[in-house]
């Protein structure tokens, strides 16, 4: 099947897509491809949905799209202020619907790894930790993570260290749209530009394939958004799996 | 979060605070976090995470009077939970005002002077960071000192606003 995805567009495209009309949506800290698919389902789809950010922003309208995700540039526009002790006060009792937050790992039953790679006392890799993940998975309605490399070392069986575990729905990847169904992650869309068998090939966890169909093809308001967001391709060249 | 509610509990003057979520996460073993039967009979367990009183905390403000009352503007992150658990609070401040120009709008002072030990007008002290709405973060510099190799520190603390004003 023919395709014009790139890993960029992929990932960040099938994030915007988790985003269902009326919900209040937020990304955080080290997450620029989520938050750049918040920014593009606002220009892309015309439901209304409400996005918050780690920089206090509601609904902002940034006139630059900054490299970091937490830049106070997200709060341009905000009518309000809703900062960090508010969003995490907010998703604590139920009221964030849609959360984006980052791994290293995933395993098959949607935990994460943001802590360690290796032991924790003899670390090989020491991570950055989950900012506020432990508390935020088990308490948004859902959440969503990504990963820009699809191997067997990030989509793993048995995670070196559980840092969040809870309400993960769906994990993006350049090649793969995961949905948890009855407890297990199960693959929901590929790319078609890579062979599923691919997809089965380099993720670590067993997975049911079962009704697992190939991503609809980029629409064009997604692909135009998209490039008003990145117009020199400044993110998507940061981003080649 | 579990580090705000540690710190909260500081701040109102209590030995833990409940929080939600962490259910499931290796952290609460690692770190020793109990959980707790809500004593009024929901059913939940709640993890409780003890007090965290910092002995220092140092915020950077948008404007200071030489009381050390000290206004923030855009988002406050954590600066309020922060200097109500600290021991004792320093300011760096942007620029130095005169108190009447607080009192005009007292309501933007996150934190008032009587809480405050010491006070420093350190122009561009949010520098490689930003400061709403002066000046947004300096990529390049971040990038600098995140290089690999020798002298990038030096060369990044060299280049600190304060080093150029002498």
């Amino acid at each position: 099947m023919q395709s014009d995805w790139t890993p960029f567009s992929y990932i960040v495209v099938n994030l915007a897509r988790q985003i269902r009309p009326g919900e209040i949506a937020f990304s955080g800290v080290n997450s620029t491809p989520a938050m750049l698919a918040c920014l593009l389902a606002k220009r892309a789809y015309d439901f209304h949905f409400t996005y918050l950010n780690v920089a206090g922003g509601v609904e902002p309208v940034p006139k630059n799209i900054p490299h970091s995700s937490s830049d106070p540039a997200l709060v341009a526009g905000s009518p309000a202020i809703f900062g960090n002790e508010d969003f995490y006060d907010l998703c604590a009792r139920g009221g964030l619907d849609l959360v984006y937050l980052g791994c290293a790992q995933v395993d098959g039953e949607g935990r994460t790894n943001v802590s360690v790679i290796g032991d924790w006392k003899n670390p090989k890799v020491r991570l950055p930790g989950g900012g506020g993940a432990a508390v935020m998975m088990p308490t948004a309605k859902r959440v969503v993570t990504w990963r820009t490399e699809h191997s067997t070392r990030t989509l793993v069986e048995k995670l070196d260290f559980v840092t969040a575990a809870g309400n993960l729905q769906t994990v993006v990847t350049p090649i793969a749209v995961f949905q948890k169904r009855a407890g297990r992650l199960a693959l929901e869309f590929w790319n078609p530009q890579v062979a599923l068998d691919e997809v089965a090939r380099r993720t670590g966890f067993r997975f049911d394939a079962s009704g697992a169909q190939p991503a609809a093809p980029i629409s064009a308001r997604e692909r135009a958004a998209l490039d008003s967001l990145d117009p020199r391709g400044e993110f998507a060249a940061g981003l080649r799996a | 979060m579990t580090l705000v509610a540690g710190l909260r509990a500081a701040a109102y003057g209590v030995p833990f605070q409940p929080v939600a979520g962490v259910h499931g996460s290796d952290l609460a073993a690692l770190n020793g976090w109990q959980k707790i039967k809500d004593p009024y009979g929901s059913g939940k367990d709640v993890y409780v995470i003890p007090a965290i009183s910092p002995d220092v905390a140092v915020i950077h403000a948008n404007e200071v009077d030489e009381h050390g009352n000290a206004r923030v503007l855009g988002s406050p992150f954590w600066d309020h939970p922060l200097t109500r658990a600290a021991k004792r609070v320093l300011v760096t401040a942007e620029r130095l005002v005169p108190s009447a120009a607080l009192a005009a709008q007292p309501e933007l002072t996150l934190v008032p002077g009587f809480m405050v030990e010491a006070a420093a007008v350190v122009p561009r002290g949010a520098w490689p960071g930003s400061m709403h709405p002066l000046y947004e973060v300096d990529y390049p510099a971040v990038e600098a000192y995140l290089r690999d190799e020798d002298g990038a520190l030096e060369a990044h603390l060299a280049a600190a606003p304060e080093q150029s004003k002498k």
